[in-house]
């Protein structure tokens, strides 16, 4: 370690979701590297760790290296020229980068879809479809003495999310942390999550909106034939006694993740938790919050929202945002062959898209935007490398529970932010397709 | 004289046609018909762009060629005749109030939502949300019939209120999902977790399936209505046999986390 050492206190961790703003940083500024993460969980240590300064070209035009100028020039043609662009991904980057990328469909009369699609997407459906009952995470410690995990697996994929936001600390109205609260978990198998749970439930796979939509029914107070324990594998019993402590519960929180909504029934597996929830506050307080993956996709989700007044899978080709998962959603739009153009933002569809979606991302032109190099800005027409959000780049992201937390620069990156590229491309394919001249904010 | 329209250019993006509408064509001439706009992606384009054009100022409108890529197709259409020769894409006779619409291909996802009256009917398979809501909207179709002679995919008959949807073969899951009202015959299988959310409304297969636990089971018995409504779809060209006529039919009623008066009605032979 270099004698050029900075220390930096309450920065956050963008590696997932939970977006914990209690990091104490040591930098090497000689190294450009973060050599110690403390309060960092082993997810966010690897994260800190692993985020140097590449040796890689600040861009490239068809795999060879050019200035990032005519690279911005190159990306700027492609959108314009498009009659089906798509933009997808954001979720890995600040709000104040996702802001330009909605300009930017907005003006192309593009797609503008992000990750949720592929993860949260169906909570998204059915958040219009059912509505959302909902609680900041700071309430959730304060207040809630009955956990629900539903379809996820915590302890491995937001290793902090009992012990900073839920279970086992100590809030206002629980000052006994995890004595104070009744810790129930549902899953088709036993994982790590499973030893913090006093209740689990072993759902049958694939059956979970039958159990959803069985303890709605007991909630409401219809009766179940005994026959329910071989459609889901959990006990007419084992259920009433459920419905029992989550009615007589003081506030009682339901965390679902993806095992609900990239399951057989989808939005409808999210729209029958969420039912659930409502039909629980005729008789207590209850909320329902999506355990989110990416460190920023709740802020893709709330910009696409302000900005468009949809979450995901938004369409601009007629001049107005229009909203249709299926329809407007990237594997969609890939898959059927319909997108000429793609801006791909911190995301790499080419390594987990469905193969027929990535045989068609070969097909037509790509501009991607990520800190590394990556399956897809492997096979751009235009890459770039950008700096890392929350190491490299100060801005804005949302924690899971819809909370702004800013973020702060560890050490500087030689490579433009996502922000400034964007804004970039923004400014020439406004200049290209004749739109508005919108005051653009200043980079700093 | 009939109008035909037959696709000479392939899209090559999705191309928005809502113009496609018999009523609308009817007034008419066949350069006026040419210069209708249509979406091309993000680009204004014309029919023209796309179809050669014979005839005019008719209520009968032919359209050949695979339209697979054409949307909205005969979006809002009250009256008149369209043939579709061939496959179309989605959103097909979005809220439609009157006439008939033929497809001898498959039909997207999307066939008829929110319809108001007239009748669709695809001789092949048809996707997803079949005379359904559109998201963020509680109701979907109000009227009208929808008849398909191969497969329908999910969500068919999502927040469906009034009319009625007939299927051949099968149907995807949550056939009638969040249903108000109206009828809704799978002549195949049901799909898993149809009728979820049901209010009333009528949901028949002429096969067993699994029902949802909030559904209960009624009776076993002939309904004296399902004769005139089989027979009806028998004269529509849908394979009902002598059987269904006048066999029996187990009834579930649900859901009961709504307002359990609909019923899930399954042949028993």
């Amino acid at each position: 370690m270099g004698d050029n050492i900075k220390i930096i206190e309450n920065a956050t961790c963008t590696f997932c979701g939970c977006v914990c703003d209690d990091m104490h940083l040591t930098v090497d500024l000689d190294e450009k590297k973060i050599t110690k993460a403390k309060n960092a969980c082993v997810l966010g240590r690897a994260w800190f760790a692993q985020h140097g300064i590449p040796d890689y070209p600040q861009a490239t035009i068809g795999g060879k290296e050019a200035s990032v100028e005519d690279a911005v020039e190159e990306a700027a043609q492609i959108l314009a020229e498009a009659k089906f662009p798509i933009i997808y991904g954001l979720s890995d980057t600040t709000c104040e980068a996702q802001r330009h990328a909605v300009a930017i469909a907005d003006l192309i009369h593009g797609c503008i879809d992000t990750t949720t699609s592929v993860c949260h997407g169906p909570s998204g459906i059915a958040f219009q479809g059912v509505g959302e009952s909902t609680a900041t995470l700071g309430e959730v410690k304060n207040r809630a003495d009955f956990i629900m995990y539903w379809g996820g697996n915590p302890a491995e994929s937001h290793p902090r999310h009992f012990t900073r936001y839920a279970v086992t600390t100590k809030g206002l109205y629980t000052p006994n942390g995890k004595k104070d609260r009744t810790v129930v978990l549902v899953d088709v198998r036993k994982t790590p999550s499973a030893p913090v749970a006093d209740i689990f439930l072993s759902v049958k796979p694939g059956r979970d909106f039958e159990l959803a939509w069985a303890l709605r029914a007991l909630v409401k107070g219809r009766k179940l034939d005994p026959s329910i324990e071989q459609v889901t594998g959990v006990s007419l019993a084992t259920l009433e006694d459920l419905v029992d402590r989550m009615k007589n519960c003081r506030y009682g929180v339901l965390f679902f993740g993806m095992g609900l909504t990239m399951t057989r029934g989808r939005h409808f597996n999210s729209g029958a938790v969420l039912a659930l929830t409502t039909d629980l506050n005729e008789f207590t307080h209850f909320v329902a919050k999506p355990v989110r993956g990416h460190g920023n996709v709740t802020g893709a989700d709330n910009v696409l929202s302000w900005q468009t007044g949809y979450p995901f899978g938004v369409n601009f080709s007629r001049g107005f945002p229009r909203f249709n998962p299926g329809e407007f959603t990237t594997v969609d739009t890939l898959a059927r062959g319909d997108a000429d153009a793609a801006l791909i933002i911190a995301s790499d569809p080419a390594s987990n898209f469905p193969r027929k979606a990535i045989e068609h991302l070969g097909a037509i032109p790509v501009i991607a935007l990520d800190t590394k190099q990556t399956q897809t800005t492997n096979l751009a027409r235009v890459a770039f490398i950008t700096a890392t959000y929350g190491i490299n780049t100060a801005g804005t992201v949302y924690r899971m529970d819809d909370v702004p937390i800013t973020l702060r620069k560890a050490f500087d990156s030689p490579y433009p932010t996502d922000e400034e590229i964007l804004t970039a491309i923004r400014r020439r394919v406004q200049a290209l397709c004749g739109g508005p001249a919108v005051p653009l904010r200043k980079v700093s | 004289m009939s109008v035909t329209l037959t696709l000479h250019t392939q899209p090559e993006v999705p191309l928005e046609a809502e113009c496609l509408s018999p009523d609308r064509l009817a007034t008419l001439d066949q350069a006026g018909i040419a210069a209708l706009p249509v979406l091309h992606g993000n680009r204004n384009m014309t029919v023209g762009d796309f179809f050669s054009v014979d005839g005019g100022k008719d209520l009968t409108v032919r359209i050949i060629g695979d339209l697979g890529r054409v949307k909205h197709v005969a979006t809002g259409m009250s009256g008149g005749h369209l043939i579709i020769d061939g496959n179309i894409g989605s959103h097909l006779g979005l809220g439609m109030s009157g006439g008939e619409i033929t497809v001898t291909g498959h039909a997207g996802d999307w066939v008829g939502p929110e319809m108001g009256g007239g009748r669709i009917v695809v001789r092949g398979d048809a996707g997803h949300m079949v005379g359904s809501a559109y998201r963020g909207s509680k109701v979907g179709m109000r009227g009208g019939e929808i008849i398909v002679h191969g497969r329908i995919g999910n969500e068919a008959g999502n927040g469906m209120r009034r009319g009625m949807i007939a299927v051949a073969a099968d149907s995807g899951d949550f056939t009638g999902v969040n249903m108000i009202a109206g009828s809704i015959f799978v002549l195949g299988r049901l799909g898993a977790r149809s009728g979820a959310g049901m209010k009333r409304g009528t949901i028949v297969s002429l096969h067993d399936a699994e029902v949802l636990p909030t559904y209960s089971y009624a009776a076993c018995y002939h309904p004296v209505f399902l004769r005139h409504y089989l027979l009806r779809l028998r004269q529509l060209g849908l394979p009902v046999e002598e059987a269904h006529l006048g066999g029996r039919y187990r009834r579930w009623s649900g859901d009961s986390v709504e307002l359990n008066r609909g019923e899930i009605l399954l042949f028993a032979g």
